[in-house]
């Protein structure tokens, strides 16, 4: 189905159990909901959105705007952004296609910043703008590094604070850029049903709707929620919070749904 | 798989244009020829548009309304899904700047027949009488040319119409009860309401709020599945497409969809002429009319005055105070988002389902004029996931993990006022939409008492989210809404349009949306907005041979006519706040 080069997970990067210090095999659903399926339902949605929703799940947009290259770097990239490692191999959820189809047809969210150039400009830039952080860390290209050192080139841009490509970062102010990748890569992952089964949330609900209203009550097609404990990968960066770097103004660029 | 409670669900089959399950356009759409000269043209079929629109087409108006988005069939355009929303938004290309530079589209600028009322929360409070006089009273901002005794009948007309569902007491403003009842509570409002509870502040719950609690002519009521914003299904939230467009379309209005109006065309003699646009097959057109009325909202309703500068209108239409696209306003719309031991599931219910607005007027103890309201807020995965890599800092693993506990966080959105500024503003970018026009630039920034407002309102707001039981607590900073850029005054040189929305400089051009409100106040405009459309179709009708013939109308109040509304919305009823 996908015909793009993929990162693969290593058992370096795998999630542990905090109590026995073991990993925690790749598994078909991670998260505290085991048996739940949103598309399991799909036959009580509507047709527009078991339309979308499956189009989604079953067909990959191809790749057209980003060169080899740039997809191998990107694929580098969300393997970190949103990483899946504990994930087996049937359930992982591509990320960059929808990416790359954003751009490719040039859909925006209806504003730029005027500091930025184009998404699709800024990508390339940016991307060039991680590859010299890794130049300068690790004297080698970020696709080639483990996924410590990768995390820890990131995290440069997470603190808006990239010790290389001065010029590229006046091009493209690194606070935004790194708002631009995570959230298309949350945008692409968060849609997908795999990972609604993954928070517990409900997926579509109409004509159905819901009727356990308070109490966060699960409705009889939902479960309860069942906790274990996990920890990232011991060398993993971002599994620690940390408010972003850069100028506080640039805060507020996260693209942002309605909310009131 | 569990067993669900109903059985699989198949679309009605019809060719009937759908709005919701069971609402359906049957009456053909009136078609003007081409060349033929019209009433008045609307530009945006929205908010105001879609009101103006079924009030001027039933008192016999010949109107045509031209919308830049699809004339949806919600049955097929729409889906209960997050990502598959975007086409409800403005998506097309602004430049945004300042200071503190807003975001668009999503959050506040919709496209298509019922424009933003198709993905707003639905949150339908009064402005307070405060905020009609607020340089009179705070010394802050600008008093409106109109007071709240004016707009009161409009607000209470529209309650019904809306209708909107309340609880029978709302203390705050000027007190006054809803007719229609309140909806149950979600996880979120059970939150604010224990929070509130634990400090002292007074909170109601259920509404105000633009979603049908009780099945309304041929709209469902509300079946609670949270995805208001992103366009109703059901029909049970309003949208002037589910509760306006019906019938003004029964009444002989036409709209044209996916035309997008260029220029508001000015003849020989001064007035304003009629419309070009380009139509769905990217032809451009005129329509002549004998008035135009601009309702594009705040970003485009300025662009189209810039866009469509002529000789003897060098600075855009209606411009000769240079105040078009000023005084552009937001409101501080942080979102508080507390994590809670047990789960709370905000995907369930409105997210607009309980609020307060005891901080809504000035407080002398405060360093800064003006207030907030505190609301409930429920966002769905995706944006919750972006509010967290803001909030928390969350990436990588550590946004797996916050994800993971979704189903714990409670979202709460402060509304704090942001007063006009004149420089906070629209003009026009160096760059071309997709049909030669230049795009917006809006340039925003905080002034100091904006900055201290905003502050204040977000400690409080975590402090309601602590005494609510909540054990962590985070915030993303953030804007919601937008206010003026076309404002009304009195004064020609400080305004670019009278009370009525008529436009100082050409008689037979109004603008009637959000842009022409003055100031804001800490209420949600969307209510105020459709009111105010109310008003000046009301103005329009009463003063018709004036106005068709060019000439200003009377300056008199009209008389509230309760026989415009669409069929069966008016009834008794409206409980009365005795203190």
């Amino acid at each position: 189905m996908t015909t793009y080069p993929s990162a693969r997970p290593n058992s370096d990067n795998l999630p542990v159990d905090p109590s026995t210090g073991e990993t925690r095999p790749p598994q078909a659903q991670p998260g505290y909901y085991p048996g739940f399926s949103t598309l399991s339902q799909e036959p009580f949605w509507d047709e527009a959105t078991r339309a979308v929703v499956l189009r989604r799940v079953h067909e990959q947009p191809p790749i057209r705007f980003f060169t080899p290259d740039e997809v191998a770097l990107m694929e580098a990239l969300t393997a970190r952004l949103l990483p899946q490692d504990d994930r087996d191999d049937e359930h992982r959820i591509p990320l960059v296609p929808t990416i790359d189809d954003r751009l490719f047809t040039g859909r925006i969210d209806g504003y730029r910043f005027e500091d930025m150039p184009p998404d699709g400009d800024a990508y390339r830039i940016g991307l060039r703008g991680i590859d010299a952080v890794a130049e300068h860390l690790y004297r080698r290209r970020f696709m080639d590094l483990g996924a410590t050192e990768q995390d820890e080139v990131l995290w440069t841009l997470h603190r808006g604070e990239p010790p290389a490509g001065e010029d590229i970062w006046r091009q493209v102010p690194v606070s935004r850029f790194w708002l631009l990748i995570n959230q298309d890569a949350l945008e692409s992952y968060y849609a997908h049903p795999y990972a609604w089964d993954e928070v517990g949330f409900g997926g579509p609900a109409y004509p159905r709707g819901y009727f356990r209203l308070e109490g966060g009550q699960p409705e009889p097609w939902e479960v309860r929620e069942q906790r274990y404990n996990w920890a990232a990968p011991p060398d993993a960066r971002s599994d620690r919070y940390e408010h972003l770097g850069g100028p506080s103004t640039h805060h507020v660029s996260a693209g942002q749904e309605g909310s009131h | 798989m569990k067993r669900p409670l109903l059985g699989p669900f198949t679309a009605p089959r019809t060719s009937a244009h759908l709005l919701g399950p069971i609402q359906k356009i049957t009456t053909p759409m009136r078609r003007y020829g081409a060349g033929e000269e019209v009433d008045i043209c609307i530009v945006g079929v929205g908010s105001a548009g879609g009101i103006l629109l079924q009030r001027l087409a039933r008192a016999g108006f010949r109107v045509v309304g031209f919308e830049a988005g699809p004339f949806w069939d919600t049955e097929r355009d729409w889906v209960s899904d997050e990502a598959g929303s975007h086409r409800l938004y403005w998506n097309d290309l602004r430049i945004t700047g300042g200071d503190n530079p807003i975001a668009l589209g999503a959050n506040n600028s919709g496209r298509g027949v019922g424009g933003g009322s198709v993905h707003w929360a639905g949150f339908t409070p009064r402005f307070h009488p405060s905020d009609f006089r607020e340089y009179t009273e705070d010394g802050v901002g600008v008093d409106w040319p109109i007071d709240y005794q004016v707009i009161k009948p409009y607000y209470e007309l529209l309650e019904r119409e809306i209708p909107v569902a309340g609880p029978a007491y709302f203390p705050w403003g000027h007190p006054h009860g809803y007719s229609y009842g309140p909806h149950p509570l979600g996880g979120v409002a059970d939150k604010l309401v224990r929070g509130c509870t634990e400090l002292g502040i007074e909170v109601v719950a259920g509404g105000p709020v633009a979603i049908a609690s009780g099945a309304y002519g041929d709209r469902q009521h509300c079946i609670y599945r949270g995805f208001c914003i992103q366009g109703c299904k059901v029909g049970a939230k309003q949208s002037t497409l589910v509760s306006h467009v019906p019938d003004a379309i029964d009444r002989g209005a036409e709209i044209r969809d996916c035309c997008m109006v260029t220029r508001i065309d000015v003849g020989k003699n001064g007035l304003a002429s009629g419309v070009t646009y380009i139509d769905a097959d990217g032809h451009e057109r005129e329509q002549r009319s004998k008035v135009v009325i601009v309702a594009g909202y705040a970003i485009e309703t300025p662009r189209l005055l810039l866009n469509s500068a002529c000789q003897g209108h060098e600075q855009g239409l209606a411009n000769s105070s240079g105040t078009v696209g000023r005084y552009l306003m937001v409101q501080g719309g942080n979102v508080i988002l507390g994590r809670f031991d047990q789960p709370v599931r905000m995907y369930k219910a409105p997210p607009a389902n309980a609020l307060t607005e005891a901080f809504y007027e000035t407080n002398p103890a405060h360093d800064f004029a003006r207030g907030f309201a505190i609301q409930t807020v429920g966002p769905l995965p995706i944006a919750f996931a972006k509010q967290m890599m803001v909030a928390k800092g969350a990436w990588g693993w550590g946004m797996r993990r916050v994800m993971m506990d979704y189903n714990h966080w409670a979202a709460f959105g402060l509304l704090a006022e942001i007063l006009p500024w004149e420089d906070n503003r629209v003009e026009l970018a160096e760059e071309v939409d997709q049909f030669g026009s230049p795009v917006a630039k809006i340039t925003f920034s905080l002034k100091e008492n904006d900055q201290k407002l905003i502050e204040f309102a977000k400690q409080k707001t975590m402090e309601v989210m602590w005494a609510a039981g909540a054990k962590e607590v985070v915030q993303e900073p953030r804007y919601a809404h937008l206010i003026g850029g076309a404002r009304m005054g009195h004064d020609p040189n400080s305004s670019v349009v009278d009370k009525f929305g008529r436009t100082h400089d050409i008689p037979n051009l109004f603008c009637c949306d959000g842009s022409i409100l003055p100031t804001q106040g800490s209420a949600n405009p969307g209510l105020t907005i459709q009111a105010l459309a109310v008003r000046t179709a009301e103005h329009i009708i009463m003063n018709r041979d004036a106005v068709l013939a060019g000439r200003p109308g009377s300056m008199e109040e009209p008389a509230v006519r309760k026989d415009l509304s669409p069929p069966g919305t008016f009834t008794r009823g409206i409980p009365q706040f005795v203190k």
